[in-house]
């Protein structure tokens, strides 16, 4: 009997302590991912930055001296935001927190780099013999264009690259996506097999048709080059997007009146914006980093693209001015990350995505 | 008396028909000139220009109507191959131009086509213009012994060594500033030169003890001549693989890699590091030409400031051929000069000759030799005062006796592209020299086909 | 009135699917076909051809002292790259992102698909500015601050160069796929996993990895072929790197032929590399649901 009663009572769980071990679990393996994600962002970030710095401060020679300052102040900056966001709860008290946050970064920034800053760098937008003038004395026609050559010539290329692709495509993939033909599953596989094809081997090939052709240095040339290896890619998209719209819209509209292709244009292809976006969107980035067509036909200097621009300028025939070459950098760059920045959302979704390796 | 009148009114009708008439025909002729947009000659252009001054007072004093204007197409590319190629281009779609500059190793392709007008007469029936010309200069010009073009500027190579560095080591002056001569009369080899400069390096006086530019160009012509090798055939104009002579120069910089005297990476490091490592006094020879003492020599450019004045430059500095590969050869130099080319279809190539035989004067091309670090052309310009402060001219043109000429081949310039990929291939340890000569023969054969021809050794 | 409904059915062929169709045969088929015929010339540099020949082909099969090397080069690379970055590192990023809250894994996800999305000659310019041998190069600035000397990466290590940027752009693709594949595994899954006590690596291994094993082998053989055929980035970085060192199957048949002025070997050369991608690209379409990719349409036509 004694010995029953001195059994001990039964065991509480302590929940409390358990939720609160489990939270702080939790919470630092957050802290840890976010901390090796961090760090292994930096490869990507820190170079990038370098440019920035490097453009807007460098002097001849390409420095890390901005760039040091920089991260010091916004390193720290980051932690503390970090630290802000877990640690405070209350919405407004974080948001005032924010805001002084972003003000003292900037005042030391300011500080920190601001002596240091300077706009020489980009004095190739205003001084169009500045190639000439970074490489030895000019010739009496100056040896490299300007840079509004080379950017007008890039967005030429885009832009129609985009438009043409764009159109190209959503009318294939509505074709495909709505009709049926004989050969339609052949035609789908051939894309398949040319959506996957490594179309670089056939540079060859095209030089040489493009010469036979008479479109050899010619943006023209490259442009069709371009769309048409962007084409299978952007054809599956397109009939993903139409396959998903469903087809009682059409029939409807038909019902009421409208042809075929009054239905397409008015009713469907509203439907299908975000895939004709996409697809845009990536045509155009493609179009605008294009380097190895452009540097394979294209042979007149006043053809370059940017990125032949970028590439002959940052060159090194008996030296070359890198921090200019870093301002060029990031005068090419920047299209793209702001179009990235903006579109990112719909890039993401696409499954089938990537061109490049 | 109505006669009279009648015959006074038509005759004076007459004369003013015909003088309106001749007064038509008082033509504007163009002359069409190709030139290459190079930063460093625009005057090769601008001299042709300038030139037509000093034709049109000589067509006016004999009396002729004709004005001459040159109009200057300046071509974009990047070197004198492409645009060669551009030029043949143009000639086959019959826009040649009447006058045109290139390089001189193309004279070959050009003559071949009928597209370089064969000079030697005008040459001989001008000797106002010409006679003066240092006469080496005229082996660059010429394609199965006739003269197809006329010379524009040249310019020497040399190996610049540091004296500085050789006094910190303990020589003496007797031997610095004999040096030279040494070399000049064959005393001087190669592998002596290969010696100094592990000496230097390892005394301490230097980190690197030869460098040279980093990418293909003429610069290494002039070792693999010292070594004997010689690229074309002067009978047949066939390019030659010399094998035994190539291997030589090939394990001389396979052994200056190797030994610590070049560094392996000298192929892939950039311009500025290396000018700036022979600048700041890290390196004891460098390897390039006359121009770099005007571009960064003298002056602060590139992280030091040394003397501008002929004396203490060369007080510090001093120059040498490449020297001979054994006692008692020859050292060898290079020169690429570049020339004037006249079409000879051209409805104008007469009076384009003569604009290029008034650019042809000192007057003229001391302008430009002067100002662009070019060396002369004819024996008067060296007397002339700009070309005198141009001290480093003067001091380079004796320099010229001794200078050779790369090969007027249309194909040279893919053949010196490939000798530098063996090149950079022994150097940096990837190749052997053994292997580097059957890469040679492998890339030469294969690209160049039959305009090569492989040969063991030249007798 | 409307046209016949035959010429109707034949113009809206035309008009929909014509200009697509017409661009990929040019610039596909017609090239492959092209690059057959020039293979068997011996067109040069003038780009004239004057004779049919199998040198070309006896060349590659046993008198091309580089090619041995090359296709070494090639697999190594391929196979590095591959492994640790586009599948390996891909994966990682994946499985790392995806455990956080949506907005701050889409946000580390967008960091790592800016290398991609830059164009190739500024990510290029950019690598050879890091790796600079002086002490400039952020690099050896990194080196130095540790004590170690500065490495010199593009004349002694050039092929860990070309794997490493290389492997930034390709992970970047493997880490989209695999999100979308672990996101779309159902919770409840983690959920009873975790009740039944599974730490983070045991659900990794028994659950997510199985999860997406479609998507892994389609990125492998998709990334593979890509690899096998790209070559900008090393053309710009290295160059084909010193000497022959990096100089992959793909830029080797782009020198040769571009460079070197050998259009005819360069074409045959390629062909080797289009049947083989053509051999992968078939391989492919196993992973494509082709019931559904091939589904009846809509509206039939009328």
């Amino acid at each position: 009997m004694d010995v029953a009663l001195a059994a001990s009572a039964p065991e509480t769980t302590d929940w409390e302590r358990l939720a609160a071990r489990s939270r702080l679990r939790r919470r630092t393996t957050t802290a840890l991912l976010y901390t090796v994600l961090l760090l292994g962002s930096l490869p990507i970030v820190v170079p990038y930055l370098w440019l920035f710095t490097v453009a807007l401060s460098g002097r001849v020679g390409a420095s890390t001296f901005v760039l040091w300052r920089t991260l010091a102040v916004l390193l720290p900056a980051l932690l503390i935001w970090s630290i802000l966001r877990v640690g405070i709860d209350d919405r407004r008290r974080l948001r005032v927190c924010e805001i002084v946050l972003v003000i003292v970064t900037f005042v030391a920034l300011a500080v920190l780099t601001g002596p240091y800053l300077h706009t020489g760098n980009w004095r190739f937008l205003w001084n169009a013999n500045i190639a000439d003038q970074l490489k030895g004395a000019a010739g009496v026609g100056g040896t490299y264009p300007s840079v509004w050559t080379a950017f007008g010539n890039s967005l030429f290329l885009a832009i129609t690259q985009m438009v043409l692709v764009a159109a190209v495509s959503t009318l294939a993939g509505y074709y495909l996506s709505r009709f049926d033909f004989r050969g339609r599953g052949g035609y789908l596989k051939g894309l398949l097999v040319l959506h996957a094809f490594p179309a670089m081997t056939l540079i060859i090939p095209i030089f040489l048709l493009l010469h036979w052709v008479g479109l050899l240095d010619t943006l023209t040339g490259v442009i069709l080059v371009v769309v048409a290896l962007e084409l299978p890619f952007a054809i599956f998209v397109m009939k993903g997007f139409f396959d998903a719209v469903p087809w009682d819209i059409e029939m409807s509209a038909m019902t009421d009146g409208a042809s075929r292709r009054q239905a397409f244009l008015l009713v469907v292809l509203p439907q299908v914006k975000v895939g004709m976006l996409a697809v845009a969107v990536f045509a155009f980035l493609r179009g605008w980093e294009e380097y190895v067509f452009v540097r394979t036909l294209l042979l007149q200097k006043s053809n370059w693209t940017m990125s032949l621009y970028l590439f002959w300028m940052s060159a090194d025939v008996m030296g070359t001015d890198y921090a200019m070459v870093s301002a060029i950098g990031v005068f090419y760059v920047l299209p793209s990350i702001i179009l990235y920045t903006m579109c990112q959302k719909y890039l993401t979704q696409m499954t089938l995505g990537g061109i490049k390796g | 008396m109505r006669h009279f009148r009648f015959l006074t009114a038509a005759l004076l009708a007459g004369t003013t028909i015909i003088g309106a008439a001749t007064a038509a025909y008082a033509e504007e002729v163009v002359v069409k000139l190709w030139s290459k947009a190079d930063r460093s000659g625009p005057l090769r252009a601008g001299n042709i220009v300038a030139a037509a001054e000093p034709l049109n007072a000589a067509l006016k004093a004999a009396g002729s109507d004709k004005t001459v204007r040159v109009e200057v197409f300046e071509a974009p590319d990047r070197g004198y191959d492409a645009d060669a190629l551009d030029i043949f281009k143009a000639f086959a779609v019959n826009q040649g131009p009447d006058l045109y500059v290139a390089a001189h190793e193309w004279i070959g392709e050009f003559a071949k086509s009928g597209y370089a007008m064969d000079m030697s007469d005008f040459v001989g029936k001008n000797p106002w213009a010409f006679a003066d010309v240092i006469p080496v200069l005229w082996d660059a010009t010429k394609y199965k012994g006739k003269v197809h073009a006329i010379p524009q500027d040249s310019e020497i190579r040399m190996f610049f060594y540091n004296k500085d560095m050789l006094r910190k080591i303990g020589k003496d002056e007797a031997f610095i500033e004999g040096l030279p001569q040494l070399v000049e009369k064959g005393e001087f080899t190669m592998q002596d030169l290969s010696n100094l400069a592990k000496e230097v390096v390892d005394k301490g006086a230097a980190q690197i003890g030869m460098i040279h530019r980093p990418n293909a160009g003429p610069d290494y012509l002039m070792s693999f001549a010292a070594f004997g090798a010689k690229f074309v055939d002067p009978d047949s104009g066939q390019l030659i693989l010399p094998k035994a002579e190539l291997k030589r120069g090939l394990e001389w910089y396979a052994a200056n890699a190797a030994n610590g005297i070049t560094p392996k990476n000298n192929t892939s490091m950039s311009w500025d590091e290396i000018q700036a490592a022979f600048k700041t006094e890290k390196a004891f020879i460098f390897h390039q030409g006359v121009w770099a003492v005007a571009e960064w020599m003298v002056g602060d450019a590139k992280g030091a400031n040394w003397p501008n004045d002929r004396k203490a430059y060369f007080k510090k500095i001093g120059w040498i051929h490449a020297p001979a590969a054994s006692k008692g050869g020859q050292p060898a130099n290079l020169s690429h000069p570049i020339v004037y080319v006249v079409n000879p279809k051209s409805k104008n190539a007469n009076l384009a000759a003569m604009l290029v035989a008034y650019a042809t004067l000192p007057y003229y091309n001391t302008k430009h030799a002067a100002t662009t670090a070019h060396t002369a052309i004819t024996n008067g310009q060296t007397s002339m005062p700009d070309y005198v402060n141009a001290w480093y001219l003067d001091a380079a043109t004796p320099m010229l006796a001794r200078s050779s000429f790369i090969p007027n081949h249309p194909d040279f310039g893919r053949y010196n592209g490939i000798l530098f990929k063996a090149l950079q291939g022994v150097e940096t340890g990837r190749l052997t020299p053994a292997q580097a000569i059957e890469f040679l023969e492998d890339e030469m054969t294969n690209e160049l086909k039959t305009s090569v021809k492989v040969v063991d050794k030249l007798s | 009135m409307t046209t016949a409904p035959r010429l109707r059915v034949w113009l809206d062929r035309i008009l929909f699917l014509g200009p697509g169709t017409l661009l990929l045969v040019m610039f596909f088929i017609v090239p492959v076909v092209v690059d057959v015929g020039i293979a068997f010339t011996d067109m040069g540099r003038d780009l004239q051809v004057t004779g049919f020949t199998t040198e070309n082909f006896r060349r590659m099969f046993g008198g091309d002292r580089r090619l041995p090397s090359v296709m070494l080069v090639t697999l190594i690379y391929v196979t590095c790259t591959l492994a640790i970055f586009n599948i390996g590192y891909g994966l990682l990023l994946a499985l790392l992102t995806t455990a956080l809250p949506d907005r701050a894994g889409g946000f580390f996800r967008a960091i790592w698909l800016l290398p991609r999305m830059s164009p190739s000659v500024v990510y290029a310019l950019l690598w050879s500015w890091v790796v600079a041998p002086t002490d400039f190069g952020l690099l050896n600035q990194a080196l130095t601050a540790v004590g170690l000397p500065l490495a010199d990466l593009k004349s002694n290590l050039p092929m860990l160069l070309v794997v490493l940027a290389n492997g930034f752009i390709g992970a970047s693709f493997g880490m989209i796929i695999f999100t979308s594949a672990i996101r779309s595994i159902p919770q409840h899954l983690f959920y009873a996993a975790q009740v039944d006590g599974a730490g983070g690596l045991a659900i990794v291994r028994h659950i997510t990895l199985p999860a997406i094993r479609w998507q892994l082998s389609f990125v492998t053989i998709y990334q593979a072929l890509a690899l096998l055929v790209s070559f900008e980035y090393i053309w710009l970085i290295t160059n084909g790197g010193p000497f022959f060192d990096t100089t992959v199957y793909a830029l080797y048949v782009y020198r040769r032929a571009f460079e070197n002025g050998q259009y005819a070997y360069g074409a045959a050369l390629a062909l080797g590399l289009v049947l083989v991608g053509a051999a992968l690209a078939l391989v492919l379409w196993r992973f494509f649901d082709m019931r559904a990719l091939l589904q009846k349409p809509r509206i039939e036509v009328s």
